[in-house]
């Protein structure tokens, strides 16, 4: 077909489904660059700038110049869209809920999710209280921080600990293989998180 | 300036109005009825006490009544801004409306509405009673009343969170 600037250039028409099975098909399987997917999602772990409760404060001093969380490929970003990490920083309120479920599912996949400190695990000292909900609720939860607040050491170990499962389980490549992480159930929420909002 | 000082300023201004003294360790309020609470925080204004700290309601269950509190002091005086004086109020635990005050400090606007969610006190003529923190069906339940009671978790849980 004749196209613009006389170079003959071509314009290829067809199922865009199949075209893209057919592209991650010979990347996965006849390039073999699963590992190289592994590699690449490890070190280039972006969390969201969500930040749900005080632990937000430890957050910061981590990716700080002292801490500088920065050298594991982690970098703090704004948009939803472009990250494939979310922090949970402490205690998650009922209105933050839906915050939260609504930021992940923006997240392109693979993505991944740390919970810190001892209120994303049980409740730490809000447990028992009316006004949360656990976070593993919520969202798939791949490492917890316990801590209150958790040093940032402890939260820079968690992004190492979380970039040794990536590549030692493979989750990322295998992701993009089948569609969802092999290693465990998608979380759906019980109850919806913002059924207050939709009214 | 001391409370005693501050308590005889105040009592001069209310002059006129019946009121009850409620008094403790560093802490004093005055308890006036329901239909007098505006003119007594107008009058407390005009002697000085130019805001409000904070606005704290006591859920007296077994008396059958809420008491609302609101804690006046002042910027501009500098005598007054050394103590805090409470103004307030009683209503029954069946009927609790009070008037509001924020025509009269500009400074309980929002922590009426605080004090509308969490106890369900109604503040009648208030310009913008909606929800603050909470999410209604949380705040329905009127979490801070003593009659909510949480359910308790048991610690151990029988299924340990995933992941």
């Amino acid at each position: 077909m004749e196209g613009n600037g006389g170079n003959g250039g071509r314009v290829y028409v067809g199922n865009l489904d199949k075209s893209a099975k057919r592209a991650k098909q010979l990347v996965m399987g006849k390039l073999r660059m699963g590992k190289a997917v592994d590699w690449a999602t490890a070190f280039s772990l972006w969390p969201v700038h969500l930040t749900t409760s005080c632990c937000g404060c430890e957050f910061a001093a981590t990716w700080s110049p002292r801490f500088d969380a920065e050298q594991h490929g982690a970098l703090p970003w704004v948009g939803a869209r472009q990250t494939n990490m979310i922090l949970i920083e402490g205690t998650v309120t009922k209105k933050m809920a839906c915050a939260v479920r609504v930021t992940w599912e923006q997240m392109p996949s693979p993505k991944f999710a740390i919970a810190m400190g001892a209120c994303a695990i049980d409740g730490g000292i809000f447990y028992n209280s009316y006004n949360i909900v656990r976070p593993w609720e919520i969202i798939p939860v791949d490492v917890y921080i316990p801590g209150c607040p958790p040093r940032p050491e402890a939260v820079a170990r968690a992004i190492i600990e979380l970039q040794r499962k990536i590549r030692k389980q493979r989750v990322a490549s295998k992701w993009i293989e089948e569609g969802w992480r092999p290693d465990r159930e998608y979380v759906k929420p019980k109850e919806d998180p913002c059924s207050w909002w939709r009214g | 300036m001391s409370l005693d000082q501050a308590r005889r300023i105040v009592e001069e201004a209310l002059s006129g109005i019946e009121y009850r003294v409620d008094e403790g360790k560093g802490f004093i309020e005055f308890i006036v009825a329901k239909e007098n609470l505006v003119e007594a925080a107008s009058r407390l204004k005009k002697a000085g006490f130019d805001h409000v700290k904070s606005l704290t309601v006591v859920d007296y269950k077994a008396e059958d009544k809420f008491k609302i509190v609101y804690h006046a002091s002042s910027y501009l005086n500098e005598d007054l801004a050394k103590v805090i004086v409470g103004i307030g109020t009683e209503v029954p635990r069946s009927n609790p409306k009070v008037p509001t005050l924020v025509y009269v400090w500009r400074s309980v606007e929002f922590q009426e509405r605080e004090v509308f969610e969490f106890f369900g006190i109604e503040f009648e003529d208030h310009p913008d009673l909606r929800l603050l923190l909470l999410a209604p069906q949380v705040a329905e339940k009127k979490p801070l009343r003593k009659d909510f009671i949480v359910k308790e978790e048991p610690i151990i849980r029988t299924k340990p969170p995933t992941g």
